[in-house]
């Protein structure tokens, strides 16, 4: 029994140390030409994952702001928050809508687009408009 | 032997709060820091627990050395807007990527995590009312080089 529990203990460590990297492929982004623009407010918690292992949950009440548009959809930056992702390394990313179903996310520094793991999520969000 | 256990327990608290921060908190420094430049950022850098205090890495901000990972500690650094890179090398390296824009406050958590043989800091980006409740309790590492 307390082989086992050691045992299970190591794998979870060694998995932790080997996380493969957040998988993503290069994307185009195009700022919004007149910000600030539409905002939106996620109205329900909502866990996503783009790798094992590595959860994140978009937060009830989270308001996000559109800053742009890449080839997968817009992009929402969260305001006054910050969101990652996570695999061997954290990454700051934003949200990729395709109308309300979350797609994946844009990786700012990367430049990239990291697709969720069981995309799409319809999120349940509330707009405003600018 | 009650003796000889309490002395074991001074010597390993000891040997523990040595590696700690010890500086002012951050309520008694926070409003004498320098007003931050309109055109940089400024990214803090804190580690609130002082588990696995015998691990302190360098913490590297796009390769350059800013500090290290000092328990109970945080100091912060001035940059021009960009992107950033915050590595911690220890047993395996995990990086953190975000950006700076002008007049933005960054915070950065150093979270200790078991590793294979010893622990290893994992950098996380924090929103501010978080990093502000954490900074709380932490001394103020003036000169993070030294």
């Amino acid at each position: 029994m307390v082989r086992r529990g050691f045992a299970a203990t190591l794998t979870a460590v060694a998995l932790v140390a080997c996380a493969p990297e957040v998988s993503r492929r290069p994307t185009s982004f195009t700022p919004l030409a007149d910000p600030p623009a539409e905002t939106i407010e996620v109205l329900q918690d909502q866990k996503v994952s783009v790798g094992l292992g590595y959860d994140r949950v978009v937060r009830r009440g989270t308001p996000w702001t559109r800053i742009g548009r890449c080839a997968e959809g817009d992009v929402y930056r969260p305001v006054g928050r910050v969101f990652t992702v996570e695999g061997a390394h954290v990454h700051e990313a934003y949200l990729v809508l395709a109308g309300d179903r979350l797609v994946g996310f844009y990786l700012p520094v990367e430049h990239a687009f990291a697709p969720v793991r069981d995309a799409p999520i319809t999120l349940s969000i509330r707009r405003r408009p600018s | 032997m009650t003796l000889t256990r309490t002395l074991i327990v001074a010597i390993a608290a000891g040997a523990l709060l040595s590696g700690c921060a010890s500086g002012a908190k951050y309520g008694e420094v926070a409003s004498s820091f320098p007003a931050l430049n309109p055109s940089h950022g400024r990214i803090y850098f804190y580690r609130p627990s002082a588990f696995g205090a015998a691990v302190q890495p360098d913490i590297r901000l796009n390769g350059e050395k800013v500090g290290t990972a000092k328990p109970h500690g945080f100091y912060f650094v001035d940059r021009a807007p960009g992107n950033y890179e915050v590595a911690a090398a220890t047993e395996t390296e995990k990086k953190l990527t975000f950006t700076l824009a002008p007049r933005e406050e960054r915070y950065v958590r150093l979270k200790i995590q078991m590793g294979l043989m010893v622990g290893r800091i994992v950098p996380e980006l924090v929103d501010k009312d978080e990093a502000e409740s954490d900074l709380k309790t932490l001394s103020y590492i003036a000169e993070p080089l030294k």
